[in-house]
């Protein structure tokens, strides 16, 4: 019999997986690496003991990116919910999906570049709302086509039903509608949050980098060489997906796509 | 004018978002702070937030700021400084922006600046002043040095406040090189012989080597002295760009490329990537080796025809939310205490703008004690290889020409 | 009973479409016209009314095309690199695939966002990375400068390594997904049972349904690349660059009498984006994608 090359594929894909989420968090631990060593020479935790230092402003940032990204997400579910619905009933539902592609499909800092001024004219410039809209501008789209696979025959006729039936919008939305969509908003939520919380092009010009958000902070790191708070920053950006994940992969799957 | 005045209010009806937000237009009373009392403008700025866009490229400077200033500007004052990232033309953009969109509460109320972007800033009028004079610590800055008062052959006017001095300097390794070039043919011979171990920032730690390079061509520390003059920067431009472009194959990466930032040139040169770098501050040398970064055979030195010495400044925006909290910011980071912490080798390690002879007494002393350097040269050392910086526009051009002459060649 | 549009929502058609508009295209539309006017030097305080120079210098100016050419291929060896690897992972390993620890691991890598992707590849591939030390410490190169150039390279290696660190996770679920709903296992059955060989049947039948059923996802993520920032910005060498790279670069300037150009080219940039989007969605008339 020939020799399976399988395990050897399967062993170095999960070489391949991991490495990263363990190189980062050493790296995150490490201090004073210079070439050519191999190894740290000083480790341990003090890298992440600055997250509890107010000046180096990694628990801002944090707490930012949270606040943003709940708040995008909850949005962005809900409205692009309602806003599915009304394209899924419009005669030109193909064409208004297909616009709806345009603002998730361009590069944000040429996108957010060419919006600034707006944002500048109705003071929504270097603020937390304005880059929480600005995000929503790219997440509620992709949450409008997301949805677009739940306004199938079967879910219209069952809202047709109850309208038959004698119940009102209300109640055909929250006791029928919401219900069925259950499953699909919640994967949406976790989605919208996701491409906010990785959200850096957008974030870095309609915030003009004063609304420090963890995306902010890896570049700024980055752009000064501070490559362990670069990793440390790196983890707690990485950090919330991997729970995602851990709870259930559906919510972290799909995005982008 | 009209048309576009138009244009801009067709956009403005259009913004949805307006519609919320238009109505919050609040008539601000509008203080003179030019005639306030120096009480005022301290008391007035207690429990203000104020915004500073600095360039964030330099870790040591980042560490004061953060470690040093904001709790201190907290603990003395009650103001809440905000960092953001940025420097020349993303100032000067952001304002223009702003200009545009007719906006009087700026999203920054101070910022770091030196003469191309001084000279940019004053072009669209984006800068808020004279403020200089009203500040109490102005009176230890000697306003007579010319490399102080003269920015890039402008004249301050009042409208920028000295906050730094240095002078830009080459750095070696002393284990690995044993005489460093100080001219041009020196330095084609030393690409030569250790190929790939130079390059060229393409910030304005580059701009400057390049500048120090084109007064070296010129014949004189003073060759580019006075007011742009096109023709000479045409003549002297093209022998530079024709010296790069023939020598460029010995450059880092056969010069197929330029690194952005100035901190990965550091890091190629702690790991030995790089033989030759630079930087201001004299090089940046004395808190790297302190950092461990640099080895501790690292020396600094200057060009022999010179190189230059500039400072750099703190500026107002026009439409500055908070100008008394500015004001207040700027006067502590040009107090001897802030100056003196800024000065620390082992922290910035950047040379006060204060004139010792006008300091008290007790300061002078400390000074004196602190700041001595045991890796990297002094600025008394370098300053008599000074040259000044020429006016704005060579800066301005080389950034240019640097890109279409040698980068996209 | 079969009716397209409940009647409770007809009289609200109109308000929800003018919200859609609102929400969904204004943003867009407006961020477009002011780059128009501005590169026609309409607005911005530095112009003068209006003037085609700025096109005229952008069109006859050999950067944005090459800009766009380089995009092109990095995003295009990117993507196909990426397909292959996911095509040939999920065909050759799909029954170790569906083991639970092995499945969870495929999903880790979408933890991962661009930039920190970026960072990553930087770590292990400069020539003071991971990778240069470990051969330094092996004894294969005594300095740094000989190892291989891989971070802001010609070729853009770094980029194009740390692109593929990004889709091919994706591309492995996305398939490993289609392969199941398709129902492709019960498809190979059926052909070996009519006397293929596996390995055939799969390369037959199983091959061919993926790709094309992949099509829309991989021309969209073709235009993602193309418009890419973060990475190529840490990446990527100082000429040519990636458009974005570029325009940002154009638009924050030291000469503020050349913004207009980039605005220009936002504009070039936007409009070849949004054609290739429609007419992706033209070719695919009535299917709607959906991953």
């Amino acid at each position: 019999m020939v020799k399976s090359w399988k395990p050897f594929f399967v062993t170095i894909l999960i070489v391949l997986v991991l490495f990263p989420f363990i190189y980062l968090l050493l790296l995150s631990m490490s201090s004073g690496w210079a070439f050519p060593q191999i190894i740290p020479s000083n480790f341990g935790f003090d890298n992440w003991k600055a997250i509890t230092q107010s000046e180096v402003g990694l628990f801002t940032a944090l707490m930012n990116s949270i606040l943003i990204a709940l708040t995008v997400a909850s949005i962005a579910t809900f409205g692009g919910f309602i806003l599915s619905r009304i394209v899924a009933y419009h005669k030109q539902k193909n064409s208004l999906i297909l616009i709806s592609y345009f603002p998730y499909i361009l590069s944000p800092v040429v996108f957010g570049a060419c919006l600034s001024f707006f944002f500048m004219k109705v003071n929504l410039f270097g603020n937390m709302g304005g880059v929480i809209i600005a995000q929503l501008i790219i997440s509620l789209p992709y949450a409008l086509i997301f949805f677009g696979s739940f306004w199938n025959e079967k879910n219209r006729n069952i809202e047709n039903l109850v309208a038959t039936l004698g119940g009102n919008k209300i109640v055909s939305f929250v006791k029928v509608l919401l219900p069925l969509a259950k499953g699909l908003l919640l994967v949406c939520f976790f989605q919208t949050f996701l491409i906010s919380w990785f959200e850096y092009g957008l974030t870095a010009i309609i915030g003009l980098g004063k609304v420090q958000t963890l995306t902010i902070k890896v570049f700024l790191y980055i752009k000064e060489a501070n490559f362990f708070y670069g990793a440390l920053s790196s983890c707690l950006l990485i950090m919330p997906p991997v729970i995602l994940l851990y709870l259930n992969k559906r919510f972290v799957f799909n995005r982008m796509s | 004018m009209k048309a576009k005045k138009a244009i801009n209010g067709f956009f403005f009806s259009f913004m949805l978002v307006a519609l919320i937000n238009c109505s919050q237009k609040e008539e601000k009373q509008q203080t003179n702070w030019k005639e306030a009392s120096w009480e005022k403008i301290e008391a007035s700025s207690e429990n203000t937030e104020v915004n500073f866009m600095m360039w964030q490229g330099s870790p040591v400077m980042n560490n004061y700021i953060n470690n040093y200033v904001i709790p201190a500007l907290k603990e003395k004052y009650k103001i809440d400084l905000k960092i953001s990232s940025g420097q020349g033309p993303e100032i000067v953009q952001l304002l223009m922006n702003e200009k545009q969109a007719a906006s009087d509460q700026g999203q920054i109320d101070m910022v770091w600046i030196n003469g191309e972007t001084f000279f940019q800033l004053r072009k669209i009028e984006g800068l808020y002043g004279p403020f200089v004079q009203q500040l109490p610590n102005a009176e230890y800055i000697d306003f007579d040095d010319p490399f102080i008062s003269i920015d890039f052959q402008q004249n301050i006017n009042n409208m920028e406040a000295p906050w730094g001095i240095s002078q830009f300097a080459f750095v070696y390794d002393s284990a690995k090189v044993a005489n460093p070039p100080k001219n041009l043919t020196a330095l084609t011979a030393f690409v030569k012989a250790n190929p790939g171990t130079f390059t060229i920032s393409n910030d304005f730690s580059g701009m400057t080597l390049l500048k120090a390079f084109l007064a070296e061509l010129g014949g004189s520390p003073n060759s580019l002295d006075g007011s742009f003059d096109q023709q000479k920067y045409d003549t002297l431009s093209n022998q530079l760009w024709q010296w790069i472009n023939e020598n460029k194959q010995y450059f880092w990466k056969e010069g197929s490329t330029f690194p952005k930032e100035h901190s990965r040139m550091d890091q190629m040169f702690a790991s030995g990537e790089l033989l030759l770098s630079y930087g201001f501050a004299e090089g940046g040398i004395e808190e790297k080796v302190i950092q461990g970064l640099f080895p501790k055979t690292t020396r600094g030195y200057a060009w022999k025809n010179g190189t230059v010495l500039n400072s750099n400044y703190l500026g107002i925006t026009y439409n500055a939310k908070n100008i008394a909290g500015a004001l207040t910011v700027i006067n502590f980071l040009l107090s001897p205490e802030a100056q003196l912490k800024k000065a620390d080798p082992g922290g910035a390690n950047a040379n006060t703008v204060l004139d010792m002879d006008k300091l008290p007494e007790e300061w002078q002393k400390k000074f004196q004690t602190i700041t001595t350097r045991q890796y990297g040269p002094s600025l008394d050392e370098l300053r008599t290889h000074a040259i000044k910086e020429p006016a704005p526009e060579y800066m301005l051009k080389l950034y240019e020409d640097f890109r279409t002459h040698v980068i996209e060649k | 009973m079969k009716i397209s549009e409940p009647m409770l929502l007809k009289n609200r058609g109109n308000i929800g479409i003018l919200l859609f508009f609102g929400v969904i295209i204004m943003p867009f539309a407006i961020a477009f016209l002011y780059a128009l006017l501005y590169s026609f030097g309409l607005v911005g305080i530095l112009n003068d009314g209006f003037t085609i120079a700025y096109w005229l210098t952008v069109l006859s100016a050999p950067q944005l095309g090459y800009s766009f050419l380089y995009s092109a291929l990095i995003a295009a060896v990117s993507v196909i690199f990426s397909v292959g690897l996911s095509l040939f992972t999920v065909l050759y390993l799909k029954k170790a695939l569906n083991k639970p620890f092995i499945n969870f691991m495929l999903y880790m890598p979408l933890a991962i966002p661009g930039i920190v992707s970026a960072f990553f590849t930087y770590q292990l591939f400069a020539r003071t990375g991971f990778f240069s030390r470990l051969s330094y410490q092996l004894g294969i190169i005594t300095e740094a400068a000989s190892f291989p150039d891989l971070i802001n390279d010609q070729f853009a290696f770094g980029i194009i390594l740390t692109f593929i660190s990004l889709l091919a996770p994706f591309f492995i679920l996305f398939y490993l997904n289609l392969y199941k709903n398709e129902n492709l296992e019960a498809l190979e059955r059926v052909a070996i049972s009519l006397g293929a060989n596996p390995k055939l049947a799969t390369l037959k039948v199983s091959l061919p349904i993926l790709l094309k059923k992949s099509q829309t996802v991989v021309l969209l993520y073709f235009i993602f690349l193309l418009g890419a920032y973060e990475v190529p910005l840490i990446l990527g060498q100082e000429s040519p660059q990636m458009l974005s790279v570029l325009i940002l670069q154009e638009l924050r300037q030291f000469d503020l009498n050349k913004i207009p150009e980039g605005y220009t080219m936002a504009v070039i940039y936007t409009s070849v984006v949004s054609l290739i989007t429609f007419f992706i969605f033209r070719s695919q008339k009535n299917k709607v994608i959906h991953g």
